[in-house]
Formats: structure tokens, sequence, C-alpha cells
């Protein structure tokens, strides 16, 4: 790190310590550098305020004065959970795509399991079968089927999409960046065939003792999925976070999203993130330095699979129904783009990604759809056309700003066409990340070149 | 018996739809090493555009070239071969167009930013397709009479239609002509010798860029006759045909050795049978997850394919 820059920690003690000491106006020679950290700490306090009471406001005043006064684009209640939802899941798939460079294409298949594994065990689904399990769940006595509170399925939906995760990586992960891309690609739409497909299921097995017959069970619901489904609640006072209790389920998907954002950040900085952004930038120099790659590409692989085992916990809890037409191929898409548009590699793009999707997608165009139809039916539907934009998006990002709105400095360096080298002069950094191996005496170890490759064009895995 | 000759029919001629697309594919992985999602929605295009020069105004066509059953066969051919040529051609510039705008300015990035790219394409197409056809399945008559051409034979059992027939008709020589063109012309040779090492073969004077571009207006061309032969045979399109096509497509190139034209068409054809054999004898609500379940299984037990070169370094 050059001087311009005073390293202030992180949490939330060192940000108000920051506010503080920026507020005071620290006279000297880096007072333009101070000023514009302040203006940014500043805008970004207004932010976190501003979504943090938005949905009060929208529901006590904005959302009338919306439907009454002047029809505005407006995130309502539902948006607002999905923002929260799909954060989550871009927020995973950023440690897949973002920190280990794997390119997952199937990410709603975890997503699909996640939503699955809430509606078996909290559901009366299992009621057909004689299984009634009721532990803290929110019904009354006696009710049919498996009802666990949210909190144990969000556990154990983590550790079956992590289990998912995990056997789908452990084939596949010898596989280069695009095949990968495929078979992930498959196994994202054959999840959710076979939660469409498992609504009759006859089994005859046999072996011994042991003599298993079922004939047309119904799975997974088949076309019309699972419902009801309970939604997360508070036990004592009784508050129930589902579609009708509007802020309140923005607020518990706000919740979730900071558990995602803290361990999201905790793993980037960890001895594994490391790891991960080694074998992004050189599998080979990585497996040299003596990572194991596999183990720490699965590791990635399973972590951010979780996140959208979560995600989709909440959602089937959230509606409080589930059906595979949900888990579709541009799901999966969407939030790449989520991640993309971002800025691959950092929580906060991720974050900003998918909320900037979320509102363009299910608010902007809807209203701006409205608004031409009012004025002019014959033009065409915007909200029809939304992933021609996308397929827009996607080509002139990948054109003109691969590295997303709000990247991370390592991968905008990585991603730049020009090379390492030219960016990290860009930047001003000289050998920071070279600290991963003692050098041999006599040899300088951070040397100028170390980290520039053969030639600045050449092709690098994501 | 017959039954299972008749399902092996329909999968062959299905079969040979799919090698079409599945050239393309192979062709553009052999040579700039990108899985080009958007070749799936060209040749959706491609069938989008057959279905709107044959099909009668009165079923949403132009009508331009409408083909009506009961044409004398000589005027049929002569129809035929004109909306063929229009579909290659005009497919044939769609894609060498995607990889002048898109594909091009990525030559140098890293691996996954032209894969993005070609997802975004992929979105574009089907919109067009969306736009133009419609977000409902788009059916013509078929203008092939349905009598069974082996019943002169004294075969009743097992029915081959006219239809089946054109596709072999139309698909075996465009094959013949690929195999030729790639093995026998000098431009052909400059296909393999990028495909090989574009760095080496630019510095043995091949136009690099040229060369892509050529494979791309081929795999077009081949993209816009099976969208063609899918209008004649499947007698149907849809905006979303390509994603499903697409990937069975794929599947079939990836088995047989992506890269490799012979293993295009002979996974092409082995897709073209599963696909038949699983709906007939599973479900149709299976077929997509099997065809899945062999590209996953290819890909992790033989990433090189039935008939694939050593890409094993690259796998």
């Amino acid at each position: 790190m050059s001087g311009t820059t005073k390293v202030i920690g992180t949490g939330p003690g060192a940000w108000f310590g920051f506010i503080g000491s920026t507020l005071a106006s620290y006279p000297g020679r880096y007072r333009a550098a101070y000023h514009r950290r302040r203006t940014r700490t500043i805008l970004l306090t207004i932010l976190l305020i501003g979504s943090l009471i938005y949905p009060v406001i929208h529901s006590v005043f904005l959302a009338g004065f919306s439907r009454n006064v002047v029809p505005l684009p407006l995130p309502d209640d539902t948006v607002m959970t999905f923002m929260t939802i799909f954060a989550i899941m871009s927020i995973g798939l950023n440690i897949v795509a973002g920190y280990a460079g794997l390119l997952d294409l199937g990410y709603v298949a975890f997503y699909a399991i996640g939503a699955y594994v809430a509606a078996f065990l909290a559901s009366p689904h299992f009621g057909q079968f004689g299984i009634d399990i009721v532990f803290l769940g929110h019904v009354g006595p006696g009710a049919v089927g498996i009802h666990l509170p949210f909190w144990i399925v969000a556990i154990v939906a983590i550790l079956v999409v992590a289990t998912f995760g995990a056997l789908l990586g452990a084939p596949t992960l010898r596989l280069r960046g695009d095949y990968l891309a495929i078979v992930t690609l498959g196994f994202g739409e054959i999840v959710p065939l076979f939660f469409k497909n498992l609504s009759s299921v006859t089994i005859n097995f046999a072996l011994g003792p042991l003599a298993i017959s079922l004939s047309n069970v119904n799975l997974t619901g088949g076309v019309q999925g699972i419902n009801p489904i309970d939604p997360p609640f508070l036990p004592i006072l009784d508050v129930v976070f589902d579609a009708r209790s509007g802020p309140l389920a923005v607020y518990f998907g706000m919740f979730l999203v900071l558990i995602a954002i803290v361990v999201a950040r905790n793993l980037d900085l960890s001895r594994m993130g490391r790891a991960w952004g080694a074998i992004r930038e050189d599998e080979t120099a990585a497996e040299m330095m003596g990572v194991n790659t596999v183990r720490t590409k699965l590791l990635a692989f399973a972590l951010g699979a979780s996140f959208a085992g979560v995600a989709g916990a909440f959602q089937a809890s959230y509606l409080g129904a589930t059906t595979s037409d949900f888990f579709e191929f541009s799901t999966s898409i969407l939030v790449l783009i989520m991640v993309i548009l971002g800025g691959i590699g950092n929580v906060w793009g991720a974050l900003a990604g998918a909320v900037m999707l979320v509102y363009v997608d299910e608010t902007l165009l809807p209203y701006v759809s409205q608004r031409i139809g009012d004025i002019a039916p014959a033009l065409p539907n915007p909200s029809q056309y939304n992933f021609l934009i996308y397929g827009v998006l996607l080509v002139v990002m990948m054109r003109f700003r691969p590295q997303g709105f709000l990247p991370s400095r390592q991968r905008e360096a990585e991603l730049s066409v020009h090379g390492l080298a030219d960016a990290d002069a860009q930047m001003g950094i000289v050998g920071e990340f070279d600290n991963v191996g003692v050098a041999p005496p006599g040899q300088d170890e951070t040397g100028s070149d170390s980290r520039t490759p053969e030639t600045p064009d050449e092709a690098r895995d994501l | 018996m017959d039954q299972i000759i008749q399902t092996l029919i329909i999968g062959l001629a299905n079969g040979l739809i799919y090698a079409l697309v599945a050239l393309g594919y192979t062709l553009v992985y052999g040579i700039i090493e990108l899985i080009n999602f958007a070749h799936g929605d060209v040749f959706m295009l491609g069938s989008m555009l057959a279905f709107v020069l044959i099909a009668p105004p009165s079923n949403g066509g132009w009508g331009i070239f409408s083909i009506e059953s009961g044409t004398p066969l000589p005027l049929l051919t002569i129809q035929i071969l004109i909306v063929l040529a229009i579909c290659m051609a005009s497919m044939a510039t769609l894609n060498w167009f995607i990889e002048r705008v898109a594909y091009r300015p990525l030559r140098h990035a890293p691996k996954l930013a032209p894969l993005i790219t070609a997802i975004g394409v992929s979105f574009i197409l089907q919109n067009v397709g969306l736009i133009l056809g419609g977000a409902y399945q788009r059916t013509v008559d078929s203008v092939f009479p349905t009598d069974n051409l082996l019943a002169p034979f004294g075969i009743t059992n097992i029915v081959l239609t006219a239809s089946q027939v054109l596709v072999a008709v139309v698909t075996i020589p465009i094959l013949v002509a690929l195999s030729w063109f790639v093995g026998k012309t000098r431009q052909g040779r400059a296909m393999r010798a990028t495909a090989q090492d574009p760095d080496t073969a630019g510095l043995m004077g091949v136009d690099v860029n040229r060369t892509i571009a050529i494979t791309f207006i081929i795999g077009g061309a081949l993209a816009g006759a099976a969208g063609l032969v899918q209008i004649l045979y499947n007698n149907y399109t849809v905006y979303t045909l390509g994603v499903r096509f697409g990937l069975n497509s794929f599947t079939a190139a990836v088995l047989g050795g992506i890269g490799n034209l012979q293993g295009a068409v002979l996974g092409a054809l082995v897709i073209g049978e599963i696909n038949a054999i699983s709906d007939r004898y599973v479900s149709p609500n299976w077929t997509q997850a099997i065809v899945f379940g062999i590209l996953i299984a290819v890909l992790v037990f033989k990433p090189t394919g039935l008939l694939g070169q050593q890409l094993a370094d690259r796998a």
C-alpha cells in the first residue's frame, strides 16, 4: 500500500471512529483524499439508514401515495423481500464465481433444493405417509406432517445443499472452466425436472428382510408443488415473516443478508479466501505453493451453494408454497448477471447488483410497461422482453466493463485486457500479493515482473 | 421388433438435424474453444425464417414460397432449394455478424468473458425470435404426403415417410460437402491449422480472423439448413426451440468428442436415438434429464468423447 490512504480497520467500531476523525476535518496534504472518503462515508450512511427505514415509510405512506396520488415506480414489500433473497444468492454465487473463479450456470438447482427442503420439513406434505413430527413448529397441536422451525430448516438446507454441491463438484471440478459451466448447467436443468416428475413414484425393493414397496407415491407434489409451507416466525413474540407480514419479512430478509455478508467477507479474508484467489489467478502456481486445489474448489462450490440453499428455504417459507416452475435456467443467469453487473469478486457489488436487477425486473419494467400501455397500447411491452435487455447488458458489460460497476480491485486488475502489470501500475501496487512464500536467499522476492504474464494478452481462466 | 425399428427411424431423422447443429458447436469450439451458447438460437431463428417463408399468410407466415401439399415434385424441389439457400445465407450472415460484433473484440479477454457474452447473445436471439414468432408454438402443415414409402415393398408395420427421406436427402449432401471442405480445400486446411494453434497458423500466413469468420459462417449456414429441415420434418418452431435443440446438439458434440466433425455426427445420431428411445419407452418427461445425465457422465468420465482427440491436457 502506498501512503495515500490510511488503514482504518474494519467493523462498526472502526467505522464510527472513522466518521469521527473525518468530521474532525483532518488538515494537511491528505485533505482531498479524506474529503472524498468523507463524502463516501456520509453517502453510505444515508443509504444504509434509508434502506433501513424505507420499508416502513413505504408501508405507512408511500404505498398509499403511489396508489392514490401519483403512481411511482416504488418497490413494494414483496419486491424488497425478493431483493434480499436474490442478494443472498448473488453473494453466494460471488463466492463460487468471484472468489474461486468457477462459472456455475446451474446455481438455480441449489435454490430449488433449498426450497424443497423447506417444503419437506415444514409442511403437511409428509402427513400422507403417516409421518407426523412437530418440533417448535408454527402449528397447532395435532398437525399432520413434519413441522420444524425455520432455523432448523435453514441449517438442514445448508447441509443438504452443501452435500449436493460437493457431490456435483467432486467429479467435475477437475474439468476446465467452460466444461464445468456446462456440467452445472445440466445439473441446474435436471434438478427441477426431478422435482417436477417425482410426483408418482413406484418402488418395489426387496433385499432379505428389508422390503420397501411403494406405489404411486407423490414425493414432490409434481407440477402443483407443495403448499402450505410454514412461515419463519419468532416463538415468544409470535411474529410471523411471510408474504402477509409486509415490512417485517423485509427486515427478516435483511437480517439473513447481513449474516450472508459477514460470512462471505470473513471467508474472503480467511486463509481459504486467499487460496481461492490464488487458484483463480493461476491454478498451477497455486498448486505448486501447496494449495490443495480440488479440496479448495470443492469448498468454494459447496459453501457458495449453501447460500442458495438458505435463499431457497426462505423463498419457500416466505411464499408458503413452492413449485418446480420457479427454478429455471433464466434464474441462474439472472443471479449471474447480478454478480457481473455489480462487480465480480466484491460482496457489495453482488448486493448492489441484486438490488438493482430485482428492482428493474420486478418494479421498473412493469411500471414502464404500464405507463406505455396507458399512453400507447400498440407499442411493445418492455417487461415481456426483459431478457432482451439483460442479454444486451451482458454483451455490453463484457465488452466495455467486464469488471462490473463496483469491482474488487484485485478482480479489476485480472479482468483488464492489458494484463496485470498495467493495472498494478495504475493502482500503485507493487508485489502486494507476493508474500505467499519465502524467497530463496539472495533473490529478490518481489521482483516487479513476478506477476506479469508472458504476453499481455495471454488467455486466462476467469 | 417393428416398434423398435420405427423408433430408430424417428431417432435417425432427428439425429441428422442434431448433427447439423452439433457441427456448428464443434466447429466453433474446435477453432476458438468457445462454447457458443447462441448457436442453438441461430438454429431457432433459421427455423423461424423458414416458417415465415413457407407458411401461408393465413397461418402467420409471409407466404412468399408457400409450399402446399400436392405441389408437383420438380416445383417443390426448386422451392425447397430456394428457401434452403435463403435460410443458409441469412443464418450465415447472422452468425458472421455475431462473431464480428460480440466475440471478436473479446478474442484476448479472459476465457469466460466470451462465454458470458454468448449467453447474452443467446438471450438476445431468443427475444428476436419472440418478437418475430410470438410466444406460442407455430406449426405448419406437412407439405409431404404421409404415405408409407415402404408399402409398395409389402412392409406395412414400419412407416417411412417422405419427410424422413427428405431429412436424409438434405442433410447427408451437406455433411459430405462439409467434410470435403474441411478436409480437402486450402481454406479447410487453414481452419485445421488455426484449430491446432492459432498463433503458429498466423505466423504461417493464415489469416486467423478471416478463418474464424469463415468457421462461423459455415456454422450459421448449417444451422440455417437445420432450421428448414426442422420445419419440413417436425413442422413446428417456437422461440425457445434453440435452448432444447441446442443443448441436445451440444451434448451430441461433446459425446462425439468436441472439435471432431465425424464425432459430432456420430454423437448426434446417438443422441437422436436416445431421445427417441426415451420418448417411446421411458417417458418424454425424463428425456431431457437422461440427455443431461449422459452429458454429465461423458464430461466426467470421458471428457474427450467417443472419437475425441487427446484433449486431456486441456480438459
